[in-house]
């Protein structure tokens, strides 16, 4: 069996997908520890930026909606993204026709259980995510999501947030998405140190206090609260610490 | 700067309001202002009562010149009072969304020294929101009774949503309980919204529209001796009629105690089952007279779905590979996304169960009344299905109930999915 490894990008995964194509057994995997079975040969992945073009116009003449669904599945932390991504396009080209809808075939569903964590902790964080004040007036919000998902949350905070500056710091992939008021960037920041504003603390306690105020005590629900804010989100959030 | 004494009192008055939701609106954010809407509404935080936090909820003052019978904050009522400025909520409401803790502000607040002087400090910090904050986020405003009406739509013309509480199901009932507010305080304001609101539509208004969110209501369930059938038809004319958004119910708690008032609160299943019922006059295509008679209670046992499912044994099994989706809709077990599901996927290919149960649609009680390719595999017996549901029902009680939940609640439920 053909292991393909690439490195993590999207035009190595999608040229891996055309080397891998015509293969009868591989997996494709940006992960380097992964197990070996006896009989397996690794291949190092080349990008090849027209391999990667060609499959991508492959997709996107059965399904418009098709390698924007695959690049946001290839941000999950899932070890097994790529050869999910890979079965849903061997999928598609067999198939000559979108099927995303295909709601009960295995490849799909798999596929868009993946796609779906990743849509849906995107628009969690648009919710959860928090920021403080520095003494600047730029805002900082440090954050450590399950998947890559910081470029995706910069355009609604952009647009919400236009004319402040602000910075969304990804501390497990040491990520961040800086805007400076006018457009954003993504750039590799290990560790950021942030002096609060002097109101900072004020607002956090009032937060606080709304928080336990609006609460009604009599009818308490803690396992629905947990259901839709999972435990794991609660370090960034004032309220919760 | 507002203190946190004033804050809490202010909280606590808001809280039992139940409306949170901030969907519906699609405003821009303009001329390099602060915030926009969500179409689909956000939750910021989830509180140990298992409720959403979208909107700062709070009110102006609860100092009430108005002695209604059920409030927390009436007139007679010994509680701590407070009144904040327009400008100290306009602050807190910039810096709580500058950090991202809240979507907008949901601003309601007890009538103090007479309805229009209260109205007009409502429109002021509305106006002061837009224009001098630059604030485009999402604003729900409390519609007070009796205020003048030319107030109203000025601040209609520039929030997202509004509501006039109804707070009881009838009119007998809000003599006896809310004296002063009269029906016609409360439904002649909703209609002149209502029919302001289709002209823009009609007229395709884009600047400064009136509620680009329309509007809601609420009222208490419990306080008062009205049937559930009763009260569902009242929820059905303000949505065909009034084009209400969204009908809020409140189970009625004793905070407060008087003879005009029961001793103990309606519960909470009682709320439940309206919302699912409501569920089902909104998405599911079901008439009131289909889910319960005027002189009637919903079902304590069955969820309304299935008591009338029950009732209706006749019309099943039915196919799913060939029936309409407004039939599937009114399978048991079967909810809005699993029957677009159906839909969607019978098209690439015939659909047997265990196709059903990898989509994971739930089956346990829809499996009585589908058929899959012909196969059936419910219990044949009226009798039988009755057990299983019931049984299959006592586990959802205990599970699933909760303040707003539903069986089809999905995460943008919960911020009133519109």
């Amino acid at each position: 069996m053909k292991i393909f490894i690439c490195d993590g990008t999207c035009d190595s995964f999608f040229s891996a997908v055309f080397d891998a194509y015509f293969q009868t057994d591989c997996i494709i995997t940006s992960d380097s520890e992964v197990q070996l079975a006896l009989d397996s040969q690794i291949v190092k992945v080349e990008t090849d930026l027209e391999k990667s073009r060609r499959i991508q116009r492959g997709i996107q003449r059965y399904d418009v909606e098709g390698v924007p669904d695959v690049v946001s599945v290839l941000r999950s932390c899932d070890g097994l993204k790529e050869q999910i991504a890979f079965e849903y396009i061997k999928l598609v080209f067999e198939r000559k026709a979108a099927i995303k809808k295909a709601y009960n075939l295995p490849q799909v569903i798999e596929f868009n259980d993946i796609l779906y964590k990743v849509t849906g902790e995107t628009h969690r964080m648009k919710g959860f995510l928090r920021f403080m004040e520095s003494s600047s007036g730029a805002l900082y919000a440090p954050y450590s999501p399950d998947n890559d998902i910081t470029d995706l949350l910069m355009p609604h905070f952009a647009e919400r947030f236009a004319s402040e500056k602000f910075v969304i710091h990804d501390l497990k992939r040491k990520l961040a998405g800086m805007y400076d008021g006018h457009s954003w960037v993504i750039a590799h920041v290990g560790e950021a140190e942030v002096y609060l504003s002097e109101y900072e603390k004020t607002f956090e306690t009032l937060w606080k206090c709304y928080y336990n105020a609006v609460n009604i005590k009599s009818r308490p629900h803690e396992k629905q609260m947990k259901g839709y804010m999972p435990v794991r989100y609660w370090k960034f959030l004032p309220e919760k610490n | 700067m507002l203190d946190a004494n004033k804050l809490e009192i202010l909280t606590e008055s808001a809280k039992y309001d139940v409306s949170c939701s901030s969907s519906g609106s699609n405003r821009v954010n303009r001329g390099g202002g602060l915030g926009n809407g969500s179409v689909g509404g956000l939750c910021h935080s989830f509180t140990p009562d298992g409720r959403c936090i979208s909107l700062l909820k709070i009110l102006m003052s609860n100092e009430c010149i108005y002695d209604c019978e059920y409030c927390p904050n009436r007139k007679s009522a010994d509680v701590p009072r407070a009144r904040v400025t327009p400008d100290e909520i306009c602050e807190l409401v910039i810096n709580f969304y500058r950090r991202n803790y809240i979507e907008g502000l949901f601003l309601s607040s007890a009538v103090f020294e007479n309805p229009n002087r209260t109205m007009e400090l409502l429109c002021e910090t509305v106006i002061k929101l837009r224009k001098v904050y630059n604030f485009n986020g999402y604003i729900h405003l409390k519609g007070i009774p009796h205020a003048d009406e030319t107030l109203v739509f000025k601040a209609a013309r520039l929030v997202d949503r509004m509501s006039y509480n109804i707070e009881l199901p009838s009119e007998k009932s809000l003599k006896m309980l809310a004296p002063q507010k009269t029906k016609q305080s409360l439904l002649l304001p909703m209609k002149n919204l209502r029919d302001a609101i289709t002209y823009d539509k009609e007229n395709k208004v884009r600047q400064n529209r009136v509620l680009p969110a329309g509007q809601t209501t609420q009222m208490i369930i419990g306080a008062s001796p009205e049937t559930d059938g009763q009260i569902l038809q009242l929820t059905e004319s303000l949505y065909r009629n009034m084009g209400l958004k969204r009908v809020y119910y409140s189970s009625y708690i004793p905070v407060v105690q008087s003879n005009k008032l029961p001793a103990v609160g309606a519960g909470l299943l009682r709320e439940h089952r309206l919302y699912q019922a409501d569920w089902l006059i909104r998405y599911y295509g079901f008439d009131v007279a289909e889910i319960v008679g005027e002189g009637e209670n919903l079902s304590y046992e069955y969820d309304p779905k299935c008591a009338w499912a029950l009732r209706n044994m006749h019309l099943f099994p039915v196919e799913v590979n060939t029936a309409p989706l407004a039939t599937l809709l009114r399978v048991p077990g079967i909810g809005a996304k699993s029957a677009y599901k159906i839909i969607e996927a019978r098209k690439f290919s015939k659909l047997d169960f265990d196709n059903l149960a990898k989509m994971r649609i739930v089956l346990k009680r829809a499996k009585h009344f589908i058929t899959c390719g012909g196969k059936f595999y419910g219990s044949e017996s009226l009798s039988q299905v009755q057990t299983a549901l019931l049984l299959d029902g006592k586990n959802e009680v205990t599970e699933q109930l909760s303040m707003f939940s539903n069986s089809t609640v999905a995460l943008s439920a919960l911020t009133g999915e519109v």
